[in-house]
Order: structure tokens, then sequence, then C-alpha cells
């Protein structure tokens, strides 16, 4: 196990080592994509932590990237600023590196996107220990590619993330979420009876059973906005620990494998009905992003329905001892996805394994 | 050199006969885009109709090693679409049709050829919009801002053409055809979407398009307001951001600006003031009021000496006419211009006009500013006269402020791209590593370098051995290696 504490360390670690490497951080992902094939040595990143840079004034902050986000969170709450993200494994420490290597994301996704589009800036060492950075301080820059987008959702196999930079948004002065109790179906329509409103919701998932809409404001406005939306869709106003268990329902449980699933938002709830032996759904009606908990057998089977209906798959936690595919059928960029694993890693020494059978 | 009678015949083949174009003063009128300042006559302009087209088109190209520039409306301003000699130049014009608006999933399938504004045109009926607005978005194609990743004075609050766009289809340098992206956005495996978008024509062609498209928030409220100094504007613009107000714009003008934005368009700003701000608020009516409120009292405190508000949505247009105009209106105060684009940490907005205000001074030049305030992307306009052989003084000040952003922690471009034209400056923001890095990810895309190549990526024959200027490696930085 190598531990290192910072840029300078991480590319000692790389360097220093032969073979085979997988990248750990807080190990709130270690189970996702594809198993880990044996590897001569793990980068451990949790050493790498804290804030490099926090600018309030300009809303960015620079952090090494293993940092786990809620403590990045601590810190920038005094400023009133956080970063508009909210993946459920954040509660369990996961590391700002590692949520983005596995492009996770939460209901906030519905305004704010997942970390690609939060993250301005990157540094990156590669398997030759070649240090790249790309992007800055500045939430506007088109200077140069971006890195950082090509190790979003890398899963550790094109580069270790040293050093993250985040845009920042303002904490909201006032929340609220009203909830409904009603079926996939119904939430579907009240859905649309939201999104074609004037209500511009936060979020908003439905989750066993009930719709949960997320409001976002000012503490003067936003009783009135909460009242007009009562209005349009009934409910109740829910309590805010509402949404750690929608969080709790999304990590899932033990001994089911979960599934991260993505389709044109008004297929989702078609998707979801059709889809084999589910426990447990959370789905996103405005984003077309859903998680469910499945049998291990049936992951497969899941794939091959969510490719049927053009959407997208990726196994999300693996029950010990199973060995449910990660992925379904490759996407038509596989060429360049192994063009560019071969450019930037060829010797294949990180993550090997993470997106079999693809490459 | 030129390319071959039958290389010609077989792109005419491909396509047809009428949609290559190979009379040299037709293809004069591809020599440039909007960065006027270099040209290069195509050998060959070729015109699809179809995607298939395009696809078939560079299988040709990449059969005879020939290198290719796909080109939109050409009002890009960095030299992104200029021509490679004993190349041909891909136009997506014909590729225009809005394929699908989907109301009940927010989001249009279209071809690159089609404009931004017709866009937010096709999904107005259902009460939708595209939101990244460059200025040129009447002209400007959709193919063009995913090659740029375009922005515009209301990325501050939705984000840029990245944030926009969920999947293109794209044709590679070998002629093949991907998807990057998906109907929610999300990828598997690392985002190729992502890195695609902003590669500015150098990994592939767009030749299909699938946006999100956004509610038309139910209020907009937008203000003028005059200040007696840069300085009092900007510490509006900060105090707006730590009341926790991410307003839909904020734009600024100074004095020079203003002048000629007023003698283009007569919008209503005061003529003689050193800054203006606009600032436009959108979302539920019930926010809008409360923090519209807050940012009249923030302008009030710091001293604002005229504050319009706009009370009718013509008064809003006639806002925006104005700061709008600004650009071309600059060429009624000044013979020419050289317009650049680079970004600075907001907080460092007073002390960068400062410092751009004295270099202009050193230079015997006039600098008018029209600029992003919000986002820090600063379009300082360099005036000269050519007549008077100022060129070269101007365009050295121009790069000079470009570097300088860089030196402030910024960016040398915050939209328009580098292109050809700040390719060469790469180095002052990027250490060699970092280009080697990204010729890689190049290479991956296009092993053999025919997809608009020249462009982003520095290289010798371009630039000359110019040594960039000195920054140090972030490995130098912490003591891993020294520069002797």
């Amino acid at each position: 196990m190598n531990a290192p504490t910072d840029l300078r360390t991480l590319r000692t670690a790389v360097l220093d080592t032969s073979g085979r490497l997988a990248v750990a951080g807080a190990g709130t992902a270690a189970g996702w994509g594809g198993a880990l094939e044996p590897v001569d040595a793990v980068l451990d990143t949790t050493g790498m932590r804290g804030v490099i840079a926090h600018n309030p004034g300009d809303m960015t902050v620079s952090v090494r990237a293993g940092t786990p986000l809620r403590e990045l969170a601590a810190e920038l709450a005094p400023h009133g600023q956080h970063v508009a993200f909210d993946a459920a494994r954040v509660a369990g420490g996961a590391t700002v590196g590692g949520l983005f290597a596995t492009a996770d994301a939460g209901p906030a996704a519905l305004v704010h996107g997942s970390l690609r589009d939060l993250v301005i800036g990157v540094t990156l060492v590669l398997a030759d220990g070649t240090v790249a950075s790309s992007g800055g301080h500045v939430i506007k820059n088109v200077a140069g590619y971006d890195l950082a987008k090509l190790v979003h959702g890398s899963y550790g196999t094109l580069a270790v993330i040293a050093e993250v930079v985040l845009r920042l948004h303002p904490v909201p002065e006032s929340t609220a979420t009203l909830s409904v109790a009603c079926t996939l179906p119904e939430a579907a329509e009240l859905a649309a009876v939201v999104l074609g409103g004037p209500y511009e919701p936060a979020a908003l998932e439905w989750a066993e059973g009930t719709l949960l809409i997320k409001v976002d404001g000012t503490e003067r406005a936003l009783p009135a906005r909460v009242e007009r939306l009562r209005a349009a869709v009934g409910g109740s106003t829910a309590e805010p620990d509402i949404w750690e268990r929608h969080a709790a329902l999304v990590r899932g449980a033990d001994g089911r494998a979960s599934i991260r699933v993505g389709v044109l938002p008004s297929r989702l709830p078609e998707l979801l009905g059709a889809l084999p032996r589910v426990s447990t759904t959370t789905a996103g009606l405005g984003t077309g992003v859903a998680t469910v908990t499945v049998e291990p057998d049936a992951v497969a089977e899941a794939h091959r329905l969510v490719h049927e209906m053009g959407g997208t798959s990726a196994l999300r936690a693996r029950p010990a001892g199973t060995d449910a595919p990660a992925w379904g059928p490759p996407p038509s960029a596989l060429g360049v996805l192994r063009a560019i694993k071969a450019e930037l890693d060829p010797k294949g020494r990180f993550g090997p394994g993470r997106f079999a059978p693809w490459m | 050199m030129g390319l071959s009678y039958a290389v010609r015949r077989e792109f005419e083949y491909t396509l047809s006969p009428q949609d290559v174009i190979s009379d040299p003063v037709r293809c004069r009128a591809y020599e440039c885009d909007g960065l006027t300042g270099y040209r290069v006559i195509p050998d060959l302009v070729l015109l699809p109709r179809t995607a298939e087209q395009v696809a078939s088109a560079v299988r040709v190209c990449a059969e005879h090693g020939i290198p290719f520039v796909a080109r939109g409306a050409g009002t890009g301003l960095s030299g992104g679409a200029l021509p490679v000699a004993d190349g041909v130049v891909i136009s997506l014009a014909r590729l225009k049709r809005v394929l699908e608006v989907d109301p009940v999933n927010r989001r249009a399938v279209v071809e690159p050829g089609v404009t931004n504004l017709e866009i937010t045109k096709a999904a107005a009926p259902h009460g939708l919009y595209y939101a990244p607005d460059p200025s040129s978005q009447q002209v400007c194609t959709i193919g063009g801002n995913v090659a740029e990743n375009s922005g515009g004075a209301h990325c501050l609050k939705y984000g840029f053409t990245t944030n926009h766009v969920l999947s293109v289809e794209v044709v590679l340098a070998d002629g093949s055809v991907v998807t990057l992206g998906s109907d929610t956005g999300e990828q598997l495996g690392p985002d190729l979407r992502g890195t695609f978008l902003g590669s500015e024509g150098t990994l592939g062609i767009t030749t299909k398009i699938t946006v999100r498209l956004l509610r038309t928030p139910e209020s907009v409220r937008t203000l003028l307001a005059d200040f007696p100094s840069i300085a009092a504007a900007g510490d509006v613009v900060s105090d707006v951001v730590a009341a926790g107000i991410v307003p839909a714009a904020v734009e600024m003008m100074d004095t020079l600006a203003i002048e000629a934005a007023e003698e283009a368009v007569h919008a209503g700003y005061t003529v003689g003031v050193p800054a203006a701000l606009v600032v436009e608020l959108d979302g539920p009516t019930e926010e809008c009021d409360v923090q519209f409120e807050q940012v009249k009292q923030i302008c009030e405190r710091h001293g604002c000496t005229r504050l319009h508000i706009a009370g009718s949505p013509e008064e809003r247009a006639a806002i925006w006419r104005g700061r709008k105009a600004a650009f071309a209106a600059v060429g009624r105060i000044s013979p020419d211009y050289f317009v650049q684009d680079g970004v600075v940490p907001r907080t460092r907005l007073a002390e960068v006009l400062d410092r751009i205000a004295g270099m202009g001074a050193d230079a015997g030049l006039r600098v008018a500013n029209v600029f992003h305030a919000g986002d820090g992307n600063l379009h300082p306009l360099v005036l000269y006269s050519a007549a008077a052989g100022e060129t070269e003084r101007a365009e050295k000040l121009s790069g000079e402020i470009a570097e300088l952003c860089v030196e402030m922690g910024g960016s040398l471009s915050g939209e328009h791209g580098i292109g050809t034209d700040k390719a060469c400056s790469m180095p002052k923001m990027f250490t060699e590593d970092d280009l080697a890095v990204m010729r890689r990810v190049r290479g991956a895309f296009d092993p053999r370098g025919l997809c608009n190549p020249g462009k982003v990526l520095p290289t010798p024959r371009l630039c000359g051995e110019r040594p960039g200027k000195y920054k140090p490696h972030p490995l130098e930085e912490s003591g891993v290696i020294e520069r002797l």
C-alpha cells in the first residue's frame, strides 16, 4: 500500500512502483464498475487531503483529490458556499477524486449536473509519471483540451487525479421539500406539471411510493413558492432528513446488486416497470436517471433492457461472491476509448479490469 | 502543390459536382473566419447535404491523407476555421434541419448548421429555450458552438455549451461515426462528450447534436446602473455575489465602449460615465422581486449615479441592444480594432483593468472594455489605425493583455477559443507536459493529424522555436524537479 500525501509524493509513488496499480479513495465505491484484476500495488489517496486554495470572492476552491467531500463542505459552510453536488455516498466519506472518477451524482444533478459540470480544473499523474493540468480558478475557460472531462467516469484507468478545482455555489438561504404519496406513473404525471410550470425545482425524485420535490430560495420568497407548488400538485412538507433516507435507498442494501440506469425521462417509468427482480427504486424524473437494487442474477437482463431503450446502465454495487456484469453492450466510441487508454497508459498499469470486457 | 484532379473527381462523385467548389474565386469566400487577419484559400470547399455525405467526404480525405477543416457560419474570432493549404473546407451550412423538438423531455435534436437562435425559436412555442447565448447567436451555428464550447452573457448562471449538450454524433478523422454522450447526458466510461466539446474542430466533425432546453423563466428583471468608477461597479458585482445572488447576467462597459454603443444604437446609456453595469435576474417572480431589491440597494450603496430599471420588454431589449452593439460600434470611433477574450478571477477585475489602462497609455493606444463581469471574462478592444501604421503595436498590446490575464491566474480565452490566433501563446498558460498530454489525446482521436491541423496546440512550424514565458511546473513548486 502506498499512501502519498500530495502531488509530489503521488508522482514518486507512481514512478517507484512497477506493474499494475489500483487507486483507492475512501472505498465507498470499491466494488463499482468491473471487478479489479490482481494488482501489484494500491495507491491510497486518502492521505492527499485538504484545501489548497479557497477564493470565496471568486467562488472557487482547489483541493487535494483525497479530501472527503463532506470535510470540504464543512470548511466551506462558514462562507455560505458549497459544492452543489449531493451523491448518496458523500455521507459515507467519499473523496472528491473518487466521486469524480466514478461519475457519481445525486438529485441536485437536475439543476447543477454532475461533477463534470462543477470541476473547472484538474491535475493528473499519468502512469509514466507525467504531470498534466488543465483549467484553473476561473469558471469560464476554453483554453486547450479539458483534461478533467477525460477522467470523469474513468474509474482510475487513465490517470490518478491529484488535485481538483471546483466551482462553488451559494448555500440557499432556505429550502423546502414537498412529499406526495403516489405510484411511479402518477409521479411521472406530477413531474410533468412541476417541470412545465414556473416552480424551478432543485430536485425531483420518486422513491418507494413518494414523490419528493425540493425547492431552494430566499427566506422571504420561498413560502409563497411552496404554496403555489402545493396548490398544483398537493402533498405536504417533508422533514429535511427525508433526503438522507433517499440517499440510503440509493446506496442500497448488502446482498443486492445496485445499477444506475439512464433513459429519456418520459420512458423511465416504462423501463423501471420492465426491470426484473427489483427491490428498491429511486428515480430522477427530470433527469431520467434512476438507481435500482436487484438480485445479482438479474443484472445482465437489466443491462439488455436498458440498452434496448437506448439508455445507459452501470453496475454500482456487486455483492461479494457474485459475478454480475458491470457493463452492458459497449458504446459506439469504444475504439476511441481504447485509443485513449493506449495513449495515456500504454502498459495498462491503471485499474485493470474496471472496463472489462470492453477493454 | 494542390489537390489532384483525380481527388477532386472523387469528391464530386462522393457528393455531387455542384456541391464541390474548386473555383479559386469562389473558394476565396472561405479563406478566413471572423478573425480576418489570417487568410488561406482552400483548394476545395465541400458542401455536403447529409451526415452520411460528411462521413463519406472525410473517408476520401482519410484515404488520401488530405487535411480538412470543418466550418459553420464562419463567425469564430480565433481563426479556428482557417483553411489549411492543400486541404479542403467541409462546410456544414447545408445541414440545417431542426430534427426534433421534444417538449416532454425538454430537448432538441438538430443538425450542426442550425443557428443558435433557431433552436430557441423552435423551442419557444413550448415555453422552452436554449440557454447558451453567444453575442453572434443570430448567425453562429450550433456546430460551431460545440466546437468552441461557446458561452454568452447568461452563462454565469446557466453554464456553457458543454453543460447543455447531451450528446453529439461525430465523424472521426477516419470517417467512422460515433455518438458521444447519451439522451440523459450520462456517459459510460470517460466523458468523451466533454472532451470533444470545445476541442475546436480538432477531434472530429459534429453531424448531429442533442441539446437540453430550459423552461423560459417566469420573470426577468434588468437594470442599467452608472458608476463613478470601474472599481465601484466591480464592488457591486462582488457584493451581489457575496449576498448569495447568482444573476442571470452581469455585464460591464467603460466610457469608450459606452460612447461607441450610444453613437451606434442610441440605447439610452449615459455618455461620459466611467462605468455602466447591466444586471439581469431571472427565475420565479417571488425570488426575482426579493433579489432585485437587494441588487438595487447594493448599487445605491456603491454610489450609483443613475439607476435605470427596464419597465417593459422593449426597454430591456434596448439595454441589451446597447451592450451587444458595443463590439461592432467600436468601428465608429476607431478605424480598426483587435478583440481580446482573456479571463481573470472576478476579484482581480479592477486591478487588471487598471493595468490594461496603463499598458494602453504606454503603447499610446486606446483600449475600450466591454465584458462579462460576473465570470471575469474580459473583452478589451484595442483601438488602432492600420493606415497610421499602428497595427504591430496594437497586436503586441493585445497579446500582452491576454498574457496578463494568465499571469493573474486566469485564462487566454473565455469563449472565443485558441484557434490559430492564440496557439503560440499556449506555452504561457500550459507546461510542455500539459501540452504533450493534450497532443496524446488528439492522437487518440486523429492519429494522422488530418482534422483541423495547426489549431489549439502550438507547433514549431506555426510558432517557431519561441520559448514560452517561464512558468513554474507544479513539480518545481513542490520541489520534485528543478530548472537550471
